[in-house]
């Protein structure tokens, strides 16, 4: 039943992300930036459903380390897993971009930079699980790690208000302005992106589960 | 200069802004396609990945029950 429901958000997810590129296709091109700046559609829920993937690796980590409970341990790696797969795509489309706009595909400032390193400590931290062998050390670890690691989240969001960057200020939330239809399609593509990501955590999850069993059938190997 | 030549020296202008412009417009769709690629061919790559895992994890599964099952015979 579980898988069944898995499988049908993901048809569903895929199925509002051709309808929705389709409809995004037929939009009006942006006054300065022309087509390019379509990308937004993409750069920016990749970036906020990979921000959302570390606070919920955050949360898990936490109780993780107050119950000792695996389950949380599996959803941290479950979302830190899914969510450095996000922010390489929020990376490479922002890059791709800015090529086009400022003529560079990279530049060393506080937003970009941040961006990197949070995904290279979210690498770092998949690394360090691989390292360890023993569960319970691995899971520790590796929580005291994500809480660290999350650190630098706040400062991929607010560097463009803390510093001046090369990275524009956003257009939510953030004194820019977006026609409503275009606002329409954006939270489309944001719903399905998320979607999408859902999926990926609650297969990520059922794999977990699976490395449980396994774990457990060597104890049982071992033991006999 | 004579004032004759202003119109033709501006229109010439405006041809080189034109090229430019028509440069940046084809540019501009390259590099969309190129956005819109990366951003599926990462997300293809990883759920690629998760399948091969899963069929990894699934063998594994199968080949420890059924040594179980031997030594308990």
């Amino acid at each position: 039943m579980r898988d069944k429901i898995i499988y049908l958000l993901g048809v569903v997810a895929l199925v509002i992300l051709v309808w929705n590129i389709n409809t995004i296709a037929q939009l009006p091109e942006e006054t300065r930036q022309g087509v390019v700046f379509k990308i937004i559609f993409f750069h920016v829920p990749m970036a906020i459903s990979a921000m959302t993937a570390s606070a919920v690796a955050l949360v898990a980590s936490v109780l993780f380390l107050i119950t000792k409970n695996f389950k949380y341990d599996a959803l941290a790696v479950s979302v830190t897993e899914v969510g450095l797969a996000l922010l390489a795509g929020n990376l490479v489309t922002g890059s791709i971009w800015g090529r086009q706009i400022w003529g560079i595909w990279w530049a060393w400032d506080a937003r970009l930079t941040s961006a990197l390193v949070c995904w290279l400590l979210y690498a770092g931290y998949l690394m360090l699980r691989r390292a360890i062998e023993e569960p319970t050390q691995r899971a520790t670890f590796a929580a005291v790690f994500s809480i660290f690691a999350f650190i630098d989240v706040p400062i991929v969001i607010f560097s463009i208000k803390w510093w001046r960057t090369q990275h524009p200020q956003p257009v939510f939330w953030g004194g820019g302005s977006f026609p409503p239809d275009w606002t329409t399609h954006f939270m489309w593509n944001m719903l399905a992106i998320a979607l999408v990501g859902t999926v990926m955590v609650a297969v990520r999850l059922r794999q977990e589960e699976c490395q449980r069993e396994i774990d457990s059938l060597r104890r049982m190997a071992h033991a006999i | 200069m004579r004032l004759t030549s202003i119109p033709l020296l501006l229109a010439q202008v405006s041809v080189e802004d034109l090229e430019r412009e028509k440069l940046f417009l084809q540019h501009n769709y390259t590099f969309l396609s190129y956005g819109l690629t990366a951003a599926w061919v990462i997300t293809v790559i990883y759920v690629l990945m998760m399948v091969a895992r899963e069929r990894k994890l699934k063998r594994e599964i199968a080949g420890l029950r059924a040594m179980l099952e031997e030594r308990q015979k």
